[in-house]
C-alpha cells in the first residue's frame, strides 16, 4: 500500500532522513522507534506532505504523493495524526471534526452526517462538547478530537505522532484501544512513540531509525526482534 | 439646543456612518487578507478605485446603479483570484515573504494607478448620486443616499462575518489562518482558499468604490487617502480581525466627524492618525485576535 523509496529530507543545510526506504501493507501497524531528532516526525511529516524529499519517492497504491500538495495527499485518504495534535482552538469541536468531511470528497450530506453520527457514537465526550471552542478541551479529550477528525476523513492510511505524550495512563489505555479498532477496520497505520511497550503491543512490525536510516527492522510478535530493538535504539 | 442636535450633530455623526461602513468594507478584505495569507496588500486602495472606475464605465453605457452593486463585485473577484494566483502565489514561499508581498503589490497599486490615469485621463468624474432628497427622522433630514449606504454596507458586513463564522467555508479559512499544515492534511484547500478570500476581499474593495463614488469623486489616485483610513482602522481593530475592524472602523470616523465639528476639519485627520500611533504603543495587537486566533 505505502512504498517509501531511498528519500532524502533536508532542513536546510541538516540532511535528517538519509536515503530511508519502508513499506507497509494494508492493515498493517508498525511501530517507528528511535531517539528525538533521529528523523521519526520529519518521516511522517514528508509522507503528510509538509516537507518535500530532496530525492526518493513515496507512492500509495502506486500513486506518487512525494511531489502532491497536503491537502491532495489528504483527499488520497492519508490521515495526519500530529505530536503536538493540533487542533483548531478557536474553531467547535464540530468545526473541527468535520473539517474532517473534505478528505471524502463526493461524500452525501446524509453520509457526512452518518460519519459524524459515528464519531459521536464512538467518542460521548466530543458530543457533549461539539459547541465548545477546541481550546477549552482537556490534553486527553483535545487528542480524541485529532484522532476522531481523521476517522471521519475515513482515512486508509493513519500517521500517528506520539499520541500517548503528557497523557494519563488511562487516557493512554482509550487511546490504544481506537489504534486498535482502526487496525482490525483494516485501516494501516504509522505510529511513531516513545512508549515502546504500549506500541508493540498494537504492531505488526517495528522499525528503529537512527540518523535518518532504518537500522533494526523487525516483528512485534519476535522475542528476539524486542531484544534487538533494545539494544539498537539503546534503551 | 435641540436645533444644533437636529440640523449639525445627527447630520455628521450619519455622514461619519456611512464614511464607517464604507471604510469597514475596505478594512474588511484588507484584514481578511492579512489575517489569512500574512500579506499586507498595498494594492488594496487601486482595487477600490478600479471598483470605482468599473462602476463609472458601466454606468456610462446604460447600467443602472443598483446592477452596479452586484455587478462590480461580481468582476472584481476572478481579478483578484488571478493576481493572487498569478503574482502573489508566486513569491509567496519566499523568505522575505512579508518584504517580497509588500513591494510586489505596492508595484502592482503603482501600474494600476496608471493604468486608470491611461484610460480614464487625470481629471476627477462626478457620477450621479443615484438616491437624492432626504427623510425626516424625529425632526431631523437626513440625506437618503448616505442612510442607503449604511443599510448596504451593514448588510454586507453582517453577511461577511456570518459566513466567515457561520458556515463551513468559514471554518476553512479560519483553520488555514491558523494553522495552513494542518488544514491542508485534512483537505482543506488552501492555496484556493487563500486566492478566493483574496478575490472577495479585492471584491469588498470594488463594492465600497461603487458605493463611495456618487459621494465622492472618482479618480485615478482616489485609493491613496481612503486606503491610509483603512489601514489605521485594521491596525486599531487588530491586524486580521473583524470584529475589530469594525468596531474601529465605526469609532475612528465618528471621531474624524466629531473633531471636525468640534475642532476643526483640518485636525480631524492628525486625531485619527494620533490614535493609531498611540494604540500602537499601548496595544501593538489591536482591539481584537486575528483572524483564526478569535
Amino acid at each position: 500500500m505505502l512504498q517509501i523509496r531511498d528519500i532524502h529530507v533536508h532542513y536546510g543545510r541538516s540532511h535528517i532522513l538519509q536515503g530511508l526506504s519502508l513499506s507497509a501493507a494494508p492493515g498493517e501497524v508498525i511501530g517507528i522507534f528511535g531517539r528525538n531528532g533521529v528523523g521519526k516526525t520529519t518521516l511522517l511529516k514528508t509522507i503528510a506532505g509538509w516537507l518535500q524529499p530532496t530525492s526518493g519517492t513515496i507512492t500509495i497504491d502506486g500513486t506518487a504523493i512525494h511531489h502532491l500538495s497536503s491537502h491532495r495527499i489528504a483527499r488520497l485518504g492519508i490521515g495526519f495524526v500530529p505530536e503536538d495534535r493540533r487542533i483548531f482552538p478557536h474553531l467547535t469541536v464540530q468545526e473541527n471534526l468535520t473539517l474532517g468531511f473534505l478528505q471524502v470528497p463526493g461524500r452525501s450530506r446524509a453520509q457526512s452526517r452518518m460519519a459524524l453520527d459515528e464519531v459521536y457514537a464512538k467518542f460521548p465526550r466530543l458530543k457533549e462538547r461539539r459547541s465548545q471552542p477546541g481550546m477549552t478541551l482537556s490534553g486527553g479529550e483535545q487528542q480524541m478530537l485529532a484522532m476522531a477528525r481523521v476517522m471521519i476523513g475515513d482515512a486508509r492510511l493513519l500517521l500517528i505522532d506520539e499520541p500517548s505524550e503528557g497523557l494519563a495512563p488511562i487516557i493512554v489505555a482509550e487511546l490504544y484501544a481506537i489504534i486498535r479498532t482502526m487496525k482490525e477496520n483494516g485501516r494501516t497505520v504509522l505510529l511513531v512513540e516513545q512508549n515502546i511497550t504500549n506500541a508493540l503491543a498494537v504492531s505488526d512490525r517495528f522499525v528503529a531509525i537512527e540518523r535518518g536510516q532504518i537500522v533494526h527492522a523487525g516483528t512485534a510478535a519476535s522475542e528476539s526482534d524486542k531484544q534487538q530493538l533494545m539494544e539498537a535504539i539503546a534503551i | 439646543m435641540l436645533d444644533y442636535l437636529q440640523f449639525v450633530l445627527t447630520p455628521q455623526i450619519v455622514t461619519g456612518l456611512a464614511l464607517g461602513v464604507a471604510v469597514i468594507l475596505v478594512a474588511l478584505g484588507l484584514t481578511i487578507i492579512f489575517g489569512l495569507l500574512d500579506v499586507i496588500n498595498m494594492s488594496h486602495g487601486e482595487f477600490y478605485a478600479l471598483g470605482a472606475f468599473i462602476a463609472l464605465a458601466l454606468g456610462q453605457v446604460g447600467l443602472p446603479f443598483w446592477a452596479l452593486l452586484f455587478a462590480v463585485p461580481i468582476l472584481m473577484l476572478p481579478i483578484g483570484y488571478l493576481v493572487e494566483r498569478g503574482l502573489i502565489q508566486r513569491v509567496f514561499h519566499s523568505k522575505d515573504r512579508h518584504i517580497t508581498t509588500l513591494l510586489l503589490t505596492f508595484g502592482f497599486a503603482l501600474v494600476l494607478e496608471d493604468a486608470l490615469r491611461l484610460v480614464f485621463g487625470p481629471n476627477p468624474y462626478k457620477p450621479e448620486t443615484p438616491i437624492r432628497g432626504a427623510v425626516e427622522v424625529l425632526g431631523t433630514y437626513l440625506p437618503l443616499y448616505r442612510l442607503f449606504m449604511v443599510a448596504i454596507g451593514g448588510l454586507v458586513i453582517v453577511g461577511t462575518a456570518l459566513i466567515v463564522y457561520r458556515t463551513r467555508l468559514g471554518a476553512m479559512v479560519r483553520a488555514a489562518a491558523f494553522d495552513r499544515n494542518m488544514a491542508a492534511s485534512l483537505g482543506v484547500p488552501v492555496e484556493r482558499v487563500y486566492a478566493g478570500a483574496f478575490a472577495f476581499g479585492v471584491a469588498l474593495a470594488g463594492l465600497a468604490g461603487v458605493l463611495l463614488a456618487p459621494i465622492y469623486s472618482v479618480f485615478p489616485t482616489m485609493g491613496r487617502d481612503f486606503i491610509l483610513l483603512a489601514f489605521t482602522v485594521i491596525i486599531v481593530g487588530g491586524m486580521g480581525s473583524i470584529g475589530g475592524a469594525v468596531i474601529a472602523g465605526l469609532f475612528l470616523t465618528q471621531v474624524q466627524a466629531i473633531s471636525s465639528l468640534y475642532i476643526s476639519p483640518v485636525w480631524a485627520d492628525p486625531i485619527v492618525f494620533g490614535i493609531m500611533v498611540i494604540m500602537l504603543v499601548v496595544r501593538p495587537q489591536g482591539l481584537r485576535g486575528g483572524l483564526g486566533h478569535a
